[in-house]
C-alpha cells in the first residue's frame, strides 16, 4: 500500500503543511530504534505522532505498574498520569517534565521536523537515584496493595537524572531530524519521479492529440481534393470533346475548303485539344484510382501481347529519338490475373518515360521472367513459418540507359505531380502524374514497382505481380 | 504563497531558474552558508552521482518575530539540462518569484536565451506570463573568462524591466544581493494583490533588513538594492497581460 503521503501534492510535500511523522519515518523501523534506545540507556521510550497516535513503544508494562494496575485506586492514578502526560504543554525549549505525585518522572519532548511540530516523544517513567523509598503517596493509592511489594518494584524502577534525561532527549531529537530528513528526500525524490513521468506523459498526449487532429483534418482534405478534381475533371472533357471534334471536322473540310496555313493553326489546336485531354483523362484516373472509384477488370492475361502491342505503339517515337527498342521475354509464362488495358497502361507509361529521359543510341528493354514473391511481408513476424508461402509472380523489367534517378528521388517519383527536374527549364515535358497512375494501378493487380540502377548506367523499373490471386488477404 | 491564518505563518515560493551549470544550486548553497544556523534549515539537494541535480534542491529559510507574522522562504532550483522539461514545469508551478541565473560567458549566451524561452513556456502553461512574475536576472560566474563584459550587461540591462544582477556565486558574491532583490520584488507584488502590510501589521522593510541581516548583510536596505546593475526595482504591481 502507498504511504498516505504518496496521494500529497508537490506544494504539500514542500512547503511545509502536510508532512506528518508517519509520511517521513517507517513505523516497525522506528520501533525498533526506540527499543534499541531502552536496551542502551534504560530509559522507557513512547513516540506519538502530532494526533497523539502511538507510533513507537520501548517496553511492555513495567512490573510496578502493573501491580498498580490490578487495584482500584493505582488505575485512577496511573489513567490521572497518562493524561497529563500526554497533553502537557511544552516550554520554549520543546521540553516539559512531569514529576509524579508518586514518586516518579516522565520528560516530553517535541518532535519537530523544518520548524514545524509534528509529534512528542516521552521518556520515562524514571525515578531518581537517590530516590530509594517510595513516597508516602504511592503507598497510600490503595489499601488492597502490599506495601513491601509496592516497594520492592518501587526499587526496581529505571533510573535516572533529569538532566541525563534531558541530553537523552536532545540526542535523540537531533538523530530523529536526520532520519526525518533522509526520510522526507526519499520521498520526495520518489514522489517527483512519478510527477515527473506524469508530467512527460501528458505532454506526450497531448502532442499526440494534436497530431491526430492535423491528421484527420488533412485526411479530409486529401478527400476533398479527390473529390475536386473528379468533378472538374469530368466538367472539362465534356467541352474539351467538342472543341477537338470540331476541330477535326475543320481539318477534314467538312466546313469547306482551309488554306494551308488555316488547316496548320486548326491542327495546332486540336493537338493541344488532345494533349490536355490526356492531361485530364490522367487526372481522372489518379482521383479514380485515390478515391478507389476505378474498378480493374481481371482476366486470365498474357502477357507477351502485351509487351509486344507495347513496344509496336512506341515504335515511332523511339525511331525518332534513334532509340534502339527491344522485347526480350522468358518462353512458358503463365497467364496472369489482371486487367490487360490496365496493364499496357502501366507499361506504355513505362516505356514513353525510358524513350524519353534516353539519349540517342541509347536502349531501352522490356523484359519480363518469372519469379517469386514473399506471401507475408517480413515485419509481420508472427507466424513466418506458416505465412511465408511464396507465390509464384512474373517480374517485368523497363530498362533504359539514360539520365538515371537519384536514390533520394527513387521514393518521391511516385508521388503525383512529382517532377525530378522542376525547373521551368526542364527538357522533357509530362505532367507528373503518369508514374501516380502507374503504382495506383500496380497496388491494384497486388503488385509492387521499384526502381534500380541499370549498369552502366540509366534505369529500372521493376514491377512484379503476382500470377494468381491472393488467396490470404 | 500559503497563508497559515491558525499560526500566522506566510510561506512565499521562489525559483531558481536557468541553463544547466549556470550556478543555480550554486547559489543555494552559497546562501545556506551565509543564513545563521537558526534562520537556515539544511539544504536538501535531490542529484545524481554527478553532483547534477535531478530533481530540485530546497532550501528553507525562516523569519520568525516580524511584526505578527512569521515569513518561511522555500528557495528551490530547477534541474537545467534540457531533458528535465517536466520536472522544471512541476518545480515553477506556483512560484512567487524568480530568479534567472543565467551564464556569463559569451559562449553561454544562446543557451540563456533557450533556458529564459523555456521559462516563457512553462509560465505559460500555467497561464502566467512573464511581465506578472516578479523576476530578477543574475549573470553569475563573473570570474571566468570569455565573460560578456560589465558594460554590454549595463547597457542591456537599462533597457529591460528586470532588475539584472553580478555574481559570482562560488564566492558568495552578489548572492544575497540578488536574493534581497527578489524578495524585495517579490513581497512588492504579494503585498499589492493581498495587502499583507495592513493586514498583519507587518513592516516588509524591517521584514528585508532582517533577512539581509541573517544572511550575513547588515547593509541598509537601499544600498543593498543599488547592487542592482539595470532595470526597475520600484515595481509595486507587476503589470497584469
Amino acid at each position: 500500500m502507498l504511504p498516505p503521503a504518496a496521494a500529497k501534492t508537490f506544494d504539500e510535500l514542500t512547503l511545509g503543511h502536510g508532512v506528518s511523522l508517519e509520511d517521513l519515518i517507517d513505523r516497525d523501523a522506528l520501533g525498533e530504534m526506540v527499543k534499541s534506545f531502552y536496551d542502551l540507556f534504560g530509559v522507557p521510550l513512547r513516540i506519538f505522532s502530532e494526533d497523539g497516535k502511538l507510533l513507537g513503544d520501548s517496553a511492555d508494562q513495567l512490573p510496578l505498574y502493573a501491580l498498580l494496575n490490578s487495584a482500584k485506586g493505582g488505575r485512577v492514578a496511573l489513567a490521572e498520569v497518562a493524561g497529563k502526560v500526554k497533553n502537557i504543554s511544552l516550554g520554549d525549549d520543546g521540553m516539559a517534565s512531569y514529576p509524579c505525585p508518586t514518586g516518579e518522572h516522565y520528560r516530553v519532548a517535541a518532535i519537530q521536523y523544518d520548524g514545524k511540530l509534528i509529534g512528542r516523544m516521552i521518556l520515562g517513567p524514571f525515578v531518581h537515584p537517590a530516590q530509594v523509598e517510595p513516597p508516602a503517596a504511592l503507598l497510600a493509592l490503595d489499601a488492597e496493595l502490599d506495601s513491601a511489594r509496592l516497594r520492592e518494584l518501587f526499587r526496581a524502577m529505571p533510573r535516572a537524572e533529569d538532566d541525563s534525561v534531558v541530553k537523552l532527549a536532545r540526542h535523540l531529537g537531533r538523530t530523529l531530524d536526520l532520519l526525518l530528513f533522509s526520510g522526507h528526500r526519499a520521498l520526495l525524490t520518489s514522489n517527483m519521479h512519478l510527477a515527473s513521468v506524469r508530467e512527460s506523459f501528458r505532454e506526450l498526449e497531448d502532442k499526440n492529440d494534436k497530431l491526430q487532429t492535423a491528421f484527420d483534418r488533412l485526411k479530409e482534405l486529401d478527400r476533398l481534393k479527390s473529390n475536386f478534381l473528379a468533378t472538374v475533371s469530368h466538367e472539362l472533357r465534356t467541352p474539351l470533346t467538342s472543341i477537338i471534334g470540331y476541330s477535326e471536322m475543320l481539318v477534314e473540310g467538312l466546313a469547306g475548303e482551309m488554306t494551308g496555313e488555316q488547316r496548320e493553326f486548326v491542327q495546332t489546336i486540336r493537338d493541344k485539344g488532345e494533349q490536355l485531354l490526356q492531361l485530364i483523362k490522367g487526372l481522372l484516373d489518379l482521383s479514380k484510382l485515390e478515391s478507389g472509384t476505378m474498378s480493374l477488370r481481371k482476366t486470365q492475361t498474357e502477357i507477351l501481347g502485351i509487351l509486344r502491342d507495347v513496344a509496336q505503339t512506341m515504335t515511332p517515337t523511339a525511331r525518332k529519338k534513334e532509340v534502339e527498342l527491344v522485347v526480350d521475354v522468358e518462353n512458358g509464362l503463365p497467364l496472369i490475373w489482371a486487367d490487360s488495358e490496365r496493364l499496357r497502361q502501366v507499361f506504355l507509361n513505362l516505356t514513353e518515360n525510358a524513350i524519353k529521359f534516353t539519349p540517342a543510341q541509347g536502349k531501352v528493354t522490356l523484359s519480363a521472367r518469372m519469379t517469386a514473391i514473399e506471401a507475408a511481408r517480413p515485419e509481420d513476424a508472427g507466424g513466418v513459418v506458416i505465412l511465408s508461402a511464396r507465390r509464384t509472380a512474373i517480374e517485368f523489367r523497363v530498362s533504359d540507359t539514360g539520365i538515371g534517378i537519384p536514390e533520394l528521388e527513387r521514393g518521391r517519383v511516385f508521388d503525383a505531380f512529382y517532377q525530378v527536374d522542376s525547373s521551368s527549364t526542364r527538357e522533357a515535358g509530362g505532367t507528373g502524374l503518369g508514374l501516380s497512375i502507374v503504382r495506383r494501378l500496380i497496388d491494384g493487380h497486388d503488385g509492387t514497382v521499384r526502381i534500380t540502377d541499370n549498369t552502366p548506367k540509366g534505369t529500372v523499373f521493376v514491377v512484379t505481380i503476382p500470377v494468381k490471386r491472393a488467396t490470404i488477404s | 504563497m500559503q497563508l497559515d491564518f491558525v499560526n500566522r505563518e506566510l510561506t512565499i515560493k521562489l525559483v531558481y531558474y536557468g541553463p544547466a551549470l549556470s550556478g543555480k544550486t550554486t547559489n543555494l548553497q552559497a546562501l545556506h552558508k551565509a543564513a545563521e544556523p537558526g534562520a537556515s534549515g539544511r539544504l536538501m539537494t535531490l542529484e545524481t552521482k554527478d553532483d547534477r541535480t535531478l530533481f530540485f534542491d530546497l532550501l528553507p529559510l525562516t523569519f520568525r518575530n516580524q511584526g505578527s507574522l512569521a515569513v518561511r522562504l522555500k528557495v528551490f532550483t530547477v534541474p537545467g539540462q534540457v531533458i528535465h522539461a517536466s520536472t522544471r514545469r512541476l518545480v515553477v508551478q506556483g512560484a512567487d518569484g524568480i530568479a534567472f541565473i543565467a551564464d556569463s560567458r559569451t559562449a553561454e549566451t544562446q543557451h540563456n536565451t533557450d533556458s529564459f524561452m523555456d521559462l516563457r513556456e512553462n509560465l505559460k502553461q500555467h497561464g502566467l506570463t512573464l511581465r506578472q512574475m516578479p523576476l530578477i536576472i543574475q549573470f553569475n560566474k563573473r570570474d571566468m573568462p570569455d565573460v560578456r563584459s560589465d558594460a554590454e550587461i549595463a547597457d542591456l540591462a537599462s533597457k529591460g524591466r528586470e532588475p539584472v544582477y553580478l555574481a559570482v556565486a562560488t564566492r558568495g558574491v552578489g548572492v544575497v544581493e540578488s536574493m534581497i532583490g527578489l524578495l524585495h520584488l517579490t513581497w512588492s507584488a504579494l503585498d499589492a494583490e493581498h495587502d499583507l502590510n495592513k493586514k498583519f501589521g507587518f513592516d516588509s522593510k524591517a521584514f528585508l533588513a532582517q533577512v539581509a541581516q541573517k544572511l550575513g548583510n547588515p547593509k541598509p536596505i537601499p544600498e543593498i538594492l543599488k547592487a542592482c546593475v539595470g532595470g526597475a526595482l520600484d515595481v509595486l504591481r507587476p503589470e497584469a497581460g
